[in-house]
This record gives structure tokens, sequence and C-alpha cells, in this order.
């Protein structure tokens, strides 16, 4: 009954911690731009939470650097189980246009699992919309 | 002012301490001095022709010695001071009692080439990460950089 409950609300309302681990910034600007009311996905209850404690969705953009290779992983965490990882666009995906710098580890998947890949360069709000519904897809049906 | 005006001022101000001066392009002026000279000349810069801002400054390698290129700019115009290091002995006067901003590009310096900056007043890395290994300088041209290998997560499909 209970883990039904929770199972409903994590559906019905997950709640994202936005994570740049090094992007340039356009990631950044679309995923906020995906909450603001011009696509508004606080109405799909997804809310934006600043810590990784409370966080269900650890969205991360950028490519995995050096610098943040001990801090991601700490982000990481400290993130209540279970956690659900999207990399959101092609830097967090492959590491892009920096991969191969003596700075750059690669995609986030090196460090951190990742559940959902979203790719663009920068992503549209709809692409990382469509990637938090196939995310919710995954958790119903259990395959994550 | 024109530039042959300003270039007629340096030599007049700095005297033999100008090793070569030009001027390839209208309003851009190259000049070189030696190191121990350095501080004079951007104090003399700063002092005479009140030129306060340095845009930054850029480090080339050139095999056997570094090159760096102190960038002023004025309203009227940008002045390049080029100073030469060997590379056996990379050791450079601060100009941060000068000009206090420049501390962050002389930081740069230090992590980027291994260039000692004498007489920093606080001369941390800046720029490469905290577990960054010593003795390693990016921009020298004859570093190597081997990459770690990549790991698909699932395996190749």
């Amino acid at each position: 009954m209970l883990q039904k409950l929770t199972q409903w609300s994590r559906l019905k309302s997950p709640w994202i911690l936005h994570l740049n681990t090094g992007a340039c910034n356009a990631c950044d600007i679309e995923v906020v731009a995906a909450l603001t009311p011009r696509f508004d996905v606080e109405r799909f209850g997804i809310l934006l939470e600043g810590t990784p404690r409370h966080a269900d969705v650890i969205i991360c953009t950028g490519p995995a650097t050096r610098q943040m290779k001990d801090r991601l992983i700490r982000v990481y965490e400290q993130a209540p189980d279970p956690k659900f990882v999207m990399a959101v666009g092609a830097c967090a995906m492959s590491g892009c246009v920096y991969r191969g710098a003596y700075n750059i580890l690669g995609g986030i998947d090196q460090l951190i699992p990742v559940d959902v890949y979203v790719p663009g360069c920068p992503i549209r709000p709809d692409a990382l919309i469509e990637g938090v519904v196939k995310l919710l897809d995954k958790i119903k049906q259990g395959t994550r | 002012m024109n530039d042959q005006a300003l270039i007629a001022k340096i030599n007049e101000g700095l005297k033999d301490k100008v090793v070569a001066i030009t001027s390839p392009a209208p309003r851009r002026i190259f000049f070189k001095v030696t190191t121990d000279n350095l501080l004079t000349a951007v104090s003399w810069l700063r002092q005479e022709l009140g030129i306060t801002h340095l845009s930054t400054i850029s480090g080339v390698d050139l095999g056997q010695s570094f090159e760096l290129l102190y960038h002023f700019a004025n309203n009227y115009c940008a002045i390049t001071l080029r100073a030469e290091i060997p590379r056996d002995q990379p050791v450079l006067p601060s100009i941060c009692e000068v000009i206090p901003g420049a501390i962050l590009y002389e930081r740069e310096l230090q992590d980027m080439f291994g260039i000692v900056v004498q007489n920093i007043p606080d001369g941390r890395p800046l720029v490469l990460p905290d577990d960054w290994p010593a003795g390693n300088y990016p921009l020298r041209k004859d570093w190597k950089y081997e990459r770690p290998p990549e790991v698909i997560p699932g395996g190749k499909s």
C-alpha cells in the first residue's frame, strides 16, 4: 500500500535537481526555459529543488570535467534512493566538442550511471519534457 | 597623438631599454624589453602615458624560449610589451605592484607554462583542476596528453 503510494507520488511529481558539471550555459538556459511559464513543466508536478537531498531526478548538463569529478559523485551520493540521472545535451552524453581535452573525462556516464540521454546542442525544452516522460515510463514499467 | 609621435615618446622615455619597436598596423604598437626592465617599462607606461588597462598577458612557446606579450590599451591604441625568457630558466618578475589586476594572468601563466613569477602576492594555482599532477603544463608544445580510456556503460551494442 505504502509502496504503491510512493510510486504514485514519484510518477506524478518528480522533483528535479539541475546540476551544471561544466556546460557552456546554453543547456542550462533551456532547462530553465522548460520550467518557466512558456512550457511550464510545473503543471505536471515537476518541481525544481535546490538540494540533492530532496531530489528524485538529477538533470546533468555539460561534460564531466576533472574538477567536477568528486563533486558530481558526492552530489549523486547525497540524493536519496531511488535516484535517476538524466544526461542533458550532447556534452553530457559524450563530451561533444570538449571530448579529448585534458580537463574533460567524457560524458556524465563515465562517472555515474545514467538513465536517460537527451540529445541536442543545446536541447530544446520539448526534448527535455519528452526525456522526463520517457524516464517516468521507465519507472512505471519497473525497468529502472 | 599619432603612432609616430607615440613611438618617439616611448623611445625617448625608455631610451636604451627598448630592444625593438614596431608598428605593423595603425594604432598598434609592439615593443620589446628585457625581463630586467619589464617592471620599469610597465610603471613608465602607467605614469607617463596613463595606461592602466592591461587587457591580458599571452604566452607563446617558441621552442627554446617563451615569449610573453603584455597587451595594454588606452583610448587611442593598443600597446603590446614583449618579453622573452629562456625555456630552461623560466623566471619572470611580477608586475602586480604596478598593475594589481595582473595577478590572475600571472597565476594562469604559472599554471599553463610553468613559469615562475617572482614576488607574486599570491601564487596559488588558478585554472587547472585541484588534483592536477605537478609538472604538467598544458600549453607547452612538448606536453603530450594521454587520454584515459572511456568506458561504454552496458558495453557496445
